[in-house]
């Protein structure tokens, strides 16, 4: 799958640490920490295990294996895990929950043809 | 002659296996590491503040607070607007606020600060460029200096091995 695109590098939040505040930029990001805030990019976030966002999302995938509290605009796909919380409306393309996630909120679906995340992709081969 | 080959040939044998077995364990402590390493990618942006434990790099730019109990790289291109407190701090990139690191503060060459520096202890290299105070904070957890007279040794016999074992 080409989900590892677009962004140049992979940032890490690490469990013991926490972060309060925005975060932007073009980048994957993977959380395993604690971050309250918001956060966009035009990349994909993993929020693993151990992590916990208080937070509005915006991101091309988005994976939830931990928790995230708040909004969540996935311009492509949303994925929750079956560990995965997610407490907050959610807006994507497409959405994937597996049995055993939490999922509170409402969810919106989102056009292909509205999304603007083409222009981001360098020739995908 | 025949004397040094013949004692390589019978030592190499018994220390080749050594080095074999960390290689692969070294891998998976690295992939740990990394699991412990926060990694802020150039083309991210934050503004806010940072605290936890364990090291950070961060490349890209950050505003605000750090409060970290561990390492703090700050890469080549970075740019932080704000204080930093951690344990150990290096520094590549540019920082403007206070530095505060309660072990060490690494200055490379292509650092650029501006701002104060607290820290017992500090290196710099050839370079880099520090606008600012710098405060190599007083140790007040050492041992009391022996310039105040103690009238307690009396004999002199027992006065030499002590002053030995403080040396040590």
């Amino acid at each position: 799958m080409d989900k590892r695109s677009a962004a140049g590098s992979t940032s890490l939040l690490s469990k013991k640490v926490n972060i309060v505040g925005d975060i932007e930029g073009n980048e994957d990001l993977h959380v395993e920490g604690r971050f309250k805030g918001t956060i966009k990019i035009t990349g994909n976030i993993l929020v693993g295990p151990t992590g916990v966002v208080d937070a509005d999302v915006e991101a091309e995938n988005i994976i939830i294996q931990g928790k995230i509290n708040g909004n969540v605009l996935a311009r492509q796909q949303l994925e929750i895990q079956s560990l995965g919380q997610l407490i907050g409306d959610c807006s994507a393309q497409s959405i994937d929950i597996k049995e055993g996630a939490v999922f509170e909120g409402r969810s919106n679906m989102l056009k292909p043809a509205a999304s603007p995340a083409r222009s981001t992709q360098p020739g995908t081969k | 002659m025949g004397l040094f080959g013949k004692k390589d040939n019978a030592q190499r044998p018994p220390a080749a296996p050594a080095p074999a077995v960390p290689k692969g364990s070294a891998k998976t402590s690295k992939q740990d590491m990394a699991q412990d390493t926060t990694y802020f990618g150039k083309n991210l942006k934050i503004n806010g503040s940072v605290s936890g434990e364990g090291s950070l790099i961060i490349l890209g730019s950050f505003e605000g607070k750090f409060d970290l109990k561990g390492r703090l790289k700050v890469a080549q291109g970075a740019r932080i607007k704000g204080d930093i407190k951690a344990t150990d701090i290096y520094v590549n990139g540019d920082i403007e606020g206070a530095i505060t690191a309660s072990e060490k503060v690494h200055l490379d060459n292509t650092a650029r600060i501006k701002g104060g520096i607290t820290t017992p202890r500090l290196s710099v290299l050839e370079g880099a460029r520090f606008d600012g105070e710098l405060q190599m904070s007083n140790r007040t957890s050492q041992a009391p200096k022996p310039v105040s007279p103690e009238p307690k040794q009396t004999s002199p016999a027992s006065g030499i091995p002590h002053k030995n074992e403080t040396e040590l």
